[in-house]
Order: C-alpha cells, then sequence, then structure tokens
C-alpha cells in the first residue's frame, strides 16, 4: 500500500470530485487493488458554479 | 455534515485558517492543460440564429441599440464547437454604444441548456456594433483581457455583428467573404480569439458544421424565463434536484422532487401565469394562487410537511 501524502493536484481533484458527488451524485472512481482515487465517471463534466460565475462577470461590450 | 467534512478536505496543511466566505469559493476547474485554439466549429444552427434574431432585432423599437449573445459550447485541448446561443435578454442595459447582457435569465438559461450536457461551458461573447467597426473596441478589450482569466483556456471567442451591407451581393445565400467572416445579406459577423497575455485580438476562422442550437428550444418560452428568473434562480440555488423542462412548446415546467420516489412538485409558468401541480398517484392541481413561484413552491412543500 502506498501511504504517500497527496499532491495539491492530486488532492483538488478528489475535492472536486467530492463535491460533485455530493452534490450531483457522480460516481467516483476506485482503483480495485489498491483502493486509490481514480477520478470520476463524468470527468468531463463542469461544475455550474464555474459556467455561472463566468456569466454573471460578462463585462460591458461597447 | 458532508459540506462540513468536505470544507476540511479543502483545508491546506497550515494553521491558518480559512473564513467561511473562503471556503465557500467554488473550487478551480479541472486542472487539463488547454493550448491556444487552433480550430473553432459552430453549429449550423447557431449561426442560422444568430442572423435570425440580429435581423429581428434591427426591426424592433431598440433596433438602433447594440444587442448580443453568450455563446456556449465544448472546449476541448486546442479547439472549440459552438452549440448554443443565450441571448442578451429584454432587461439588457443597452444603448447605441454599450451593452451589457442581463445575466440572471441568461444563468437561468444555461441551467437549462446544460441539464442534457453538463459539459458545456460559456465559450465568449458575440455583440454588434451599429456602424460598419468589425473589430472590437478598445474599451471591450479592456473588460475581456480581464474576463478571460475564468474561461477554459484563459481564451474566449468574441464575435462582432454588424449591418452596413457591406458584402450583400443580392442573393439570400450565406458567404464566408474571409475565413473569419460570414454574411448573410446586409449582416455580417466577424470572429476572433482573445487569450491571456494578448495585445489584441486574433481573427479566427470558423468552421461551420451540421448541428442544433441546443438553446433553440428556450425561445419559445424565453418570456417565461425572464419573467420569473430571479425567483427561478433562488429555487435552483436551493433545491439542488430542481428540473426545468419545456411543455407543449410553450409553458415552461419546473419539477422539484419529493422525498419519496416519483412524487414531486410540478409547476407550469407562463410569462403571466404560474400553475401548481402535485405528482402523488396521478397529477393533481393544487388550489394555490402564488406569482411567485419559489414562494409557491415552498407554501406546498410546508403543507405537505404536514401531512
Amino acid at each position: 500500500m502506498d501511504f504517500r501524502p497527496l499532491s495539491e493536484v492530486e488532492r483538488r481533484q478528489l475535492v472536486t470530485a467530492l463535491r460533485g458527488n455530493a452534490d450531483t451524485g457522480i460516481a467516483l472512481l476506485m482503483d480495485r487493488c489498491t483502493t486509490s482515487f481514480l477520478g470520476t465517471a463524468e470527468a468531463d463534466e463542469v461544475p455550474d458554479e464555474e459556467v455561472i460565475n463566468a456569466i454573471k462577470s460578462v463585462p460591458c461590450h461597447y | 455534515m458532508c459540506e462540513r467534512a468536505l470544507a476540511q478536505w479543502d483545508e491546506p496543511a497550515s494553521p491558518v485558517r480559512r473564513t467561511a466566505a473562503e471556503l465557500a469559493r467554488p473550487s478551480p476547474p479541472a486542472p487539463t492543460s488547454y493550448r491556444p485554439l487552433q480550430r473553432v466549429a459552430m453549429h449550423e444552427d447557431v449561426l442560422r440564429l444568430l442572423f435570425e434574431e440580429y435581423e429581428e432585432h434591427r426591426r424592433t423599437e431598440r433596433g438602433e441599440e447594440e444587442t448580443g449573445w453568450i455563446l456556449l459550447g465544448r472546449r476541448d485541448v486546442d479547439q472549440a464547437t459552438v452549440m448554443a446561443t443565450l441571448p442578451a435578454g429584454a432587461n439588457r442595459d443597452a444603448g447605441e454604444a454599450h451593452v451589457q447582457f442581463d445575466s440572471t435569465v441568461q444563468v437561468v438559461a444555461s441551467r437549462i441548456v446544460r441539464q442534457k450536457d453538463r459539459r458545456l461551458v460559456l465559450l465568449g461573447i458575440v455583440h454588434t456594433h451599429p456602424g460598419s467597426l468589425r473589430h472590437p473596441s478598445d474599451g471591450d478589450y479592456r473588460g475581456d483581457i480581464e474576463w478571460i482569466s475564468q474561461l477554459r483556456g484563459e481564451e474566449g471567442i468574441f464575435g462582432i455583428g454588424t449591418a452596413d451591407g457591406k458584402f450583400a451581393d443580392g442573393t439570400a445565400a450565406l458567404r464566408q467573404p474571409r475565413p473569419n467572416l460570414q454574411a448573410l445579406q446586409q449582416l455580417s459577423f466577424a470572429w476572433y480569439s482573445l487569450k491571456r497575455g494578448d495585445r489584441n485580438y486574433v481573427p479566427i476562422p470558423i468552421e461551420v458544421i451540421a448541428g442544433p442550437d441546443l438553446a433553440a428550444p428556450l425561445r419559445s418560452v424565453w418570456k417565461a424565463i425572464e419573467s420569473h428568473a430571479p425567483r427561478l434562480e433562488r429555487l435552483a440555488r436551493q433545491q439542488a434536484k430542481v428540473q426545468f423542462d419545456i411543455v407543449d412548446g410553450a409553458l415552461l415546467e419546473v419539477i422539484v422532487p419529493l422525498a419519496e420516489s416519483s412524487n414531486a412538485v410540478r409547476v407550469l409558468l407562463s410569462e403571466k401565469e404560474v400553475k401548481y401541480y402535485l405528482v402523488r398517484d396521478g397529477v393533481l392541481a393544487a388550489d394555490l394562487y402564488e406569482p411567485c413561484v419559489d414562494r409557491g413552491v415552498y407554501r406546498l412543500l410546508a403543507e405537505l410537511a404536514g401531512d
């Protein structure tokens, strides 16, 4: 078993995936041998907040 | 409980604790690496709708004002596909020299469109110019160069619509006089990209491919969305599983699932009317007059909680 600490990128990916699981039920993928986190079943999905924040901050155009 | 646990996961290995506001900040996008856009494809119905709605806008009493749309679609490593447009909205702030979109209606509309494809992101902006300036202005650049940091790849697609007829050839055929320009009769759209660090917009060719505008069906209920947008947005933020649909091409349907499987509160909205139903062993009309949709839903939920 590899018990090393997660890197910053791995930690971010895991937190984002856990949020997706809690909010919308996105499935988390686990390595069947090591039980480590492999990603999500729908990795291409974009969080609502990302799109909404971008829409809300569209600047005035001239 | 879950949020608290996730917030703890989000804590850096540091004794400094962050505020609730900082914790509420959304996580950054997945760390996919993007390269500068090499190819932009656009569904043909997206382009058709842009021309149609620009022409319709020019015929209205606000036709001299600038108008615009946001572009939604897929962003891949070095290419983008524009798959949907959302108009600026009737409550936009606009004049002959500026346009600020109504973001509330666009947010609600984006939620509805993204129900079917949650891979859609905001790709860019189209807006119109009254004269023949087919290039974004200095004022556009100052806002856009900051704003694109929120987009995937920190790069956006920008379109400028003009109606000076320079490319009209007397036919009703869509033409592409330049790789980054499409023209139809009096109207034309010129396309650019802008990424972080750019000193200016870069002309970008648009390839038109077969495909629908995924937001086209929303046009039939757009007035209902606009009329109820702030309250629909509150409801969507508070009720994670709320769903939207379009019924008979004329009514916006809001579905709030109940705890029991297949039971739901169902609301049908037109521009001026709101009707409530309870779906439980069939569909029952609720005897409730409440024009504010979120308030009506919560009144029904409160009654059901007493059952």
